[in-house]
């Protein structure tokens, strides 16, 4: 039923849009109708105490569930590079937004679709960690916090600390009773909220795509064809497909048949071929050879208030006011400006996005890795180059940082920023420590020396497509300052021009100009002598 | 003679030529901001409330919105409305020139390019005003001096938070602003 349903949809998208609109229709009706009442299921019908009991529970009827879940990046936190063997992943990699989940275990977990996992000790092994209700809970009820090592909570707490407003326990019976298939608000809890704040991380993924209309996300629109995350991200034994890590840029080849293999469901060829257009417009369909769908057909990231965060400098944490107070700021729109735990944020709407070569390869700076702090440090060298031919033009979100690194070990640091012990920066706020504490935990030397280094990350874009008729106009790119301005590599009429061509042919139309001048004047000249 | 008839209408012709080439340009100008649009407008604001001369913010409109809620893609736009009653007054007193109640509030507009810049558009008042007879031109210089102290910002002061419409402005709609104006 599920193929069905699928292969029911890829083919709507192309061929008839009254199927889609029915397809839809069918998504909101009776696509989460299951075929079993688990509030009727003995094993549910327990006052649980705590996740990993909900989890046995589960185990019961779902054997197999734990452990595919084991093998995929939603409980590792990691992922090799097929090509290098490098290992990724947010266990290994330094980012330039919270930086290093590393000695923070207790707050990121939260993010974890597991139980427990503290610290290094943590064993990935243990089947009742393994966290369901995470990505399968339908009442939203289900809340993880930071601080609690992935567990949500188990009784009432105050949230933010001090903030005067609190958070109730979570009744683990209604939400094993009321599971199903992961929504946009499972997927997004962690994906929409990643680097700390709504919107800040990805800039194509925010909360804002929870209740889409046509305008900001032509798929996800709700009045129409209302996809949820995993229509795309088709999943097979929990293994999602679509991965930052491992991008699919170049996907060719007509449409795909769900069910049938297929690299990369999680891609735009995957329903719509990589020749997308009515035979009219052929034109368009060649530049599918050099330009991914996304460059057209986003314009523009962030398409809310909401925004997207831009830089992070965390040199300026610590700063403190006169009287040796925490400073919080936010800036016009609302969004978290400046804390001194934190340091400065930058952040904006509507973004243009930055062009690049891009073949889906990317080579993560990983904990240890060294540094030239004399250049802005890559966070990720982005593969791709205008010759390769598994490259397009993609549009990416650069997201600007300066963090701190070891001066002496030209490693970028792990520092230890959550938590209330006497080392955590948001604690105490007192660098030294807070690195000390991070190093130690990675494993790493730390020379005791620190400083600030510029940083990258770039993220290609590939949400928030627009409906069609808002893609990008011929003259956006094909114009001196267009939107491929900076992009090597590629000849574009209106945008290139060859000197010498351009040269013989001012020559010629000055020539040409010339000769009707020196004609017409004999010929004046001439009948004037006759007369 | 026919060469001093001929020249004189060449003349008329080539500066009627030029006066239509740069009319808009002398009606309008625009200026880039080195801030994002909200913040841009937040700074506009907060100068309107701090520039005296009885100038009050009378809405914040989002023309993008109208076009967005049927489907559309635009850039930002946001447009600051200020007034002032010293200003208006005398100007909607008088039945000759009342039509000029048309160029009221006065707007700021603040977009983004698709070069990812923001930018701010303001009417010349001063110039407009000189059409229109000596006490509106008076009127009209002082607006377009005080228009001048609207766009001059400290970037040394952290961003103020932007003014919004209560209730939010939906659809193009102008919603209440803070001081009401005109």
């Amino acid at each position: 039923m599920a193929a069905l349903v699928v292969a029911f949809n890829a083919s709507a998208l192309q061929v008839k849009p009254d199927i889609a609109a029915a397809q839809a229709a069918y998504n909101g009706k009776e696509a989460n109708v299951s075929t079993a009442d688990h509030s009727k299921f003995k094993e549910l019908q327990k006052n649980f105490r705590t996740g990993p009991e909900v989890t046995q529970a589960c185990l019961i009827c779902h054997t197999e569930a734990a452990r595919q879940v084991q093998h995929t990046k939603h409980w590792t936190w990691q992922s090799a590079d097929p090509k290098t063997g490098q290992m990724r992943g947010k266990k290994n990699i330094i980012n330039n937004y919270c930086t290093s989940v590393v000695s923070n275990e207790k707050d990121c977990m939260a993010c974890h679709a597991g139980y427990g996992w503290k610290d290094q000790s943590f064993d990935f092994s243990v089947e009742k960690n393994v966290d369901c209700l995470v990505c399968h809970d339908t009442t939203g009820t289900y809340r993880k916090l930071p601080g609690y090592a992935g567990h949500p909570v188990y009784k009432r707490v105050e949230f933010p600390r001090g903030s005067g407003k609190f958070v109730e326990a979570v009744d683990l019976k209604k939400v094993a009773q009321n599971i199903g298939k992961p929504s946009r608000t499972n997927c997004g809890a962690c994906h929409f909220f990643g680097g700390g704040a709504n919107g800040a991380k990805h800039g194509d993924l925010d909360s804002s795509l929870q209740h889409p209309g046509k305008y900001l996300d032509v798929h996800m629109n709700e009045q129409g064809l209302n996809f949820s995350c995993t229509t795309c991200h088709a999943t097979s034994s929990h293994q999602v497909s679509g991965s930052r890590y491992n991008v699919a840029a170049a996907v060719t080849g007509a449409a795909s048949i769900r069910g049938k293999v297929d690299a990369s469901p999680a891609s735009c060829q995957s329903c719509h071929g990589n020749k997308p257009h009515p035979e009219s417009m052929d034109r368009l369909n060649q530049h599918t050879e050099k330009i991914a769908c996304q460059t057209c057909h986003i314009p523009e990231y962030a398409r809310n208030d909401i925004g997207t965060e831009l830089s992070w400098d965390w040199s300026k944490a610590t700063t403190m006011d006169e009287n040796g107070k925490r400073i919080v700021r936010k800036d016009s729109a609302g969004r978290r400006a400046f804390d001194s735990q934190k340091g400065e944020w930058k952040w904006e709407s509507h973004v243009i996005p930055e062009y690049r070569w891009f073949n889906g390869d990317s080579v993560y700076k990983v904990i240890g890795d060294k540094i030239d702090p004399m250049q802005t440090v890559q966070l990720n060298v982005v593969g791709g180059s205008p010759d390769d031919p598994d490259s397009r033009i993609w549009p990416t979100k650069v997201h600007r940082g300066r963090q701190p690194y070891d001066t002496v070990n030209l490693t970028l640091t792990v520092q230890h920023t959550g938590g209330e012990d006497g080392t955590a920066l948001w604690h105490n706020y007192d660098w030294q420590k807070a690195i000390g504490t991070g190093m130690k935990a990675a494993g790493i030397p730390y020379s005791g020396k620190f400083d600030f280094v510029d940083t990258e990350l770039t993220w290609p874009i590939t949400h928030m497509v627009a409906p069609k008729e808002d893609a990008l106009t011929c003259v956006q790119c094909h114009s001196k300052n267009g939107r491929l301005k900076g992009v090597p590599g590629i000849y574009m009429p209106s945008r290139d021009g060859n000197q010498w061509l351009d040269m013989i042919g001012w020559t010629a139309a000055l020539l040409t100009l010339l000769g009707v001048l020196a004609h017409g004047g004999i010929r004046i000249l001439t009948s004037k002598k006759e007369g | 003679m026919l060469k001093i008839i001929a020249g004189f209408i060449s003349g008329i012709v080539v500066v009627a030529l030029l006066a239509y080439s740069y009319m808009g340009s002398l009606m309008f100008w625009e200026v880039e901001s080195a801030f994002g649009v909200e913040e841009t407008v937040a700074r506009i604001q907060q100068n309107v409330q701090n520039v005296g001369n009885g100038w009050t913010l009378s809405g914040l409109r989002n023309p993008g919105k109208a076009v967005e809620s049927s489907g559309g893609n635009v850039l930002p736009v946001m447009m600051v409305e200020a007034c002032s009653t010293k200003y208006s007054g005398p100007i909607l007193k008088d039945d000759s020139v009342r039509f000029l109640s048309i160029l009221m509030p006065c707007k700021i507009s603040v977009y983004k390019k698709n070069d990812g810049k923001t930018y701010i558009g303001m009417m010349n008042a001063g110039l407009m005003g000189k059409m229109f007879g000596p006490m509106v031109g008076d009127i009209m210089a002082k607006v377009a001096e005080d228009q001048k102290k609207f766009i001059v910002f400290d970037p040394s002061q952290p961003a103020p938070p932007m003014i919004k419409p209560a209730p939010p402005g939906v659809g193009g709609s102008a919603g209440a602003g803070a001081g009401g104006g005109c």
